[in-house]
């Protein structure tokens, strides 16, 4: 009975309220989503680092036919150079850097390349002859890959030494700074959220103000008295959570999954079902936060 | 069933008190009205046994408890053994006369069989039947109070307190709710009544509690408006307040008899 009771009072003060209720869940919605945002782009990192990070490799590209780097002035690189460059990377001032390496051929680099490339027109017009072969080593702290580099680096027959971690910390680092921009931006909207939840829980108790009133004095308790507002802003705000939820898992598998997937197949980018370990998240984050400004307007406008 | 204990309420500091040195004690099952000017102390009365104010100083005793050590969570027990009308009726607009007499009881959680029971009931007790799906604006001002009334008792509390529910209508509907509030007193409700109709008080010749400048100038049993009897022993006490209220007379202070006359 008292909870059919409540029910029917949330309903009513949803009802009379409808455009305070639809920008309540509109303004939580949008905040939301900018916390869901930084939350995808710090899941997209975790997935990116487990994708690379066991593969940590710097690459050792040899001398091909088009090289211009001053270690391939005597052209591609030749079996000699290839094995004296084995046996470095065998000997002891280097092994104890290195965890194992493997020889790329340039038919290795091609089928890869095609591998990866599979759904991109460029495989069409690359040949073995202008991929270069390389050495991928794995290193065993990939932080002194500055000693891979300067010992290989000028040897002949290497065109280039490459950190590949190096380039994804890059990437990491940029979205790093895009997931704290859209946290600042949530906390404006989530300030912006708090206070209208506030206001809007004020005028619903201003205009039942009546109702609240009487059950006052026939001594309805707090929680019956208080309930149906505080249930107003959580049951709105969790609407907005829903809401940004949907869009952070419409974002992963139209964007992520259909879009830009494509773009980079050799980027390993969440599924959509990951995004969803982030909607428990928002929906108690928005409910609570709904349910902490409720209660503290109510504490100040409805006296109980 | 209510005891006020040398209870003093300011509101103001600078201000005369509200209720000054209150003592007065009104036992189960009474008839009490409380009459005075405006600003005489009779709603901070109500209030204070309502547990809406606390006192300043002294003890308010509700069904043996003292108020003050209700703790918060626990006055609406101490509410629901107390039934409140008003002059303005305070009925919802937009529900009917069953709907506002069962909201009463939907709040505190009665079920809805229980509800189906006792409204009719209560609303046969005041004179509504038959009126259970009017809405307030299709009712009479004296049909308004009497589900005002119907809410009020709904949960059979102990204690009826009505703040001038006669204010708003005419003699002869004013007479119909003192009909309707003594029936219920004759049930075993105690009844306490803040009014400045003269003519009721002198036509129910209850107990009478007149306040001045809160403090308790009369309490006599079976007695009128105003006082047949001059007050020898108060009188100087009543001369000390007539001092420090610079107000014009009212009509509650018109000579002893000069009402009954009228009538």
């Amino acid at each position: 009975m008292r909870l059919a009771f409540i029910l029917g009072e949330i309903g009513s003060g949803l009802r009379r309220n409808v455009s305070m209720v639809v920008s309540v869940i509109l303004v939580t919605f949008v905040s939301l989503t900018f916390v869901g945002a930084a939350g995808m782009l710090q899941l997209q990192i975790n997935q990116m680092k487990g994708y690379w990070y066991d593969k940590v490799q710097v690459a050792i590209f040899l001398c091909s036919d088009g090289s211009t780097a001053a270690g391939c002035a005597t052209g591609p690189v030749t079996p000699e150079q290839q094995d004296n460059l084995q046996t470095l990377l065998e000997s002891p001032a280097v092994a104890q850097y290195v965890n194992d390496f493997q020889f790329e051929s340039k038919d290795e680099a091609y089928k890869h390349f095609k591998d990866q490339f599979s759904n991109s027109p460029i495989v069409d017009s690359v040949t073995p002859d202008q991929l270069p072969a390389s050495f991928r080593i794995n290193m065993k702290d990939p932080q002194k890959y500055q000693i891979i580099s300067e010992t290989f680096s000028s040897q002949p027959g290497v065109e280039t030494v490459i950190d590949q971690r190096q380039l994804l910390e890059r990437l990491f680092s940029a979205m790093n700074a895009a997931s704290l921009v859209a946290v600042s931006i949530a906390g404006v909207m989530i300030v912006c959220a708090i206070l209208l939840i506030a206001t809007t829980i004020r005028l619903s108790a201003f205009s039942r103000r009546r109702e609240t009133g009487i059950m006052r004095l026939v001594g309805a308790s707090k929680m019956v008295i208080q309930l149906p507002f505080i249930l107003e802003g959580v049951i709105a705000a969790v609407i907005g959570a829903a809401l940004a939820s949907g869009t952070l898992w419409a974002v992963a598998h139209f964007f992520l999954g259909e879009y830009l997937s494509k773009q980079y197949p050799d980027t390993a980018f969440i599924s959509p079902g990951q995004t969803l370990i982030l909607a428990p998240a928002l929906l108690i984050l928005g409910g609570s936060l709904a349910g902490i400004s409720s209660l503290l307007t109510l504490r100040r406008y409805l006296k109980v | 069933m209510i005891r006020f204990d040398n209870v003093t309420k300011v509101y103001d500091q600078t201000a005369r008190p509200a209720l000054d040195n209150i003592n007065l004690e009104i036992d189960r099952g009474e008839f009490a009205f409380l009459v005075g000017a405006s600003g005489s102390g009779k709603s901070t009365f109500l209030r204070l046994v309502l547990k809406e104010d606390r006192a300043s100083s002294g003890a308010v005793y509700v069904a043996g408890q003292n108020v003050a050590k209700i703790s918060s969570w626990r006055v609406p027990r101490l509410r629901r053994g107390i039934g409140v009308v008003f002059q303005d009726f305070r009925l919802l607009p937009q529900k009917n006369v069953f709907a506002n007499v069962a909201f009463a009881m939907q709040v505190i959680g009665k079920s809805r069989s229980v509800i189906r029971d006792t409204v009719p009931e209560v609303l046969k007790t005041v004179g509504l039947e038959g009126k259970e799906n009017r809405l307030p604006h299709e009712l009479s001002g004296g049909e308004q109070q009497r589900v005002a009334i119907a809410r009020a008792v709904v949960n059979r509390p102990g204690i009826l307190l009505a703040d001038e529910p006669t204010g708003n209508l005419d003699p002869t509907t004013s007479m119909g709710i003192m009909g309707v509030l003594d029936k219920i007193n004759q049930n075993g409700t105690t009844v306490v009544m803040a009014t400045h109709d003269d003519d009721i008080v002198n036509e129910m010749r209850k107990r009478v509690v007149e306040l001045k400048n809160g403090i308790v100038i009369r309490d006599e049993a079976r007695a009128l408006y105003t006082s047949m009897i001059p007050v020898v022993g108060q009188s100087r006490r009543l001369k000390d307040a007539s001092g420090r209220d610079e107000e014009p007379p009212t009509p509650g202070d018109r000579q002893p008899g000069a009402g009954e006359g009228q009538r």
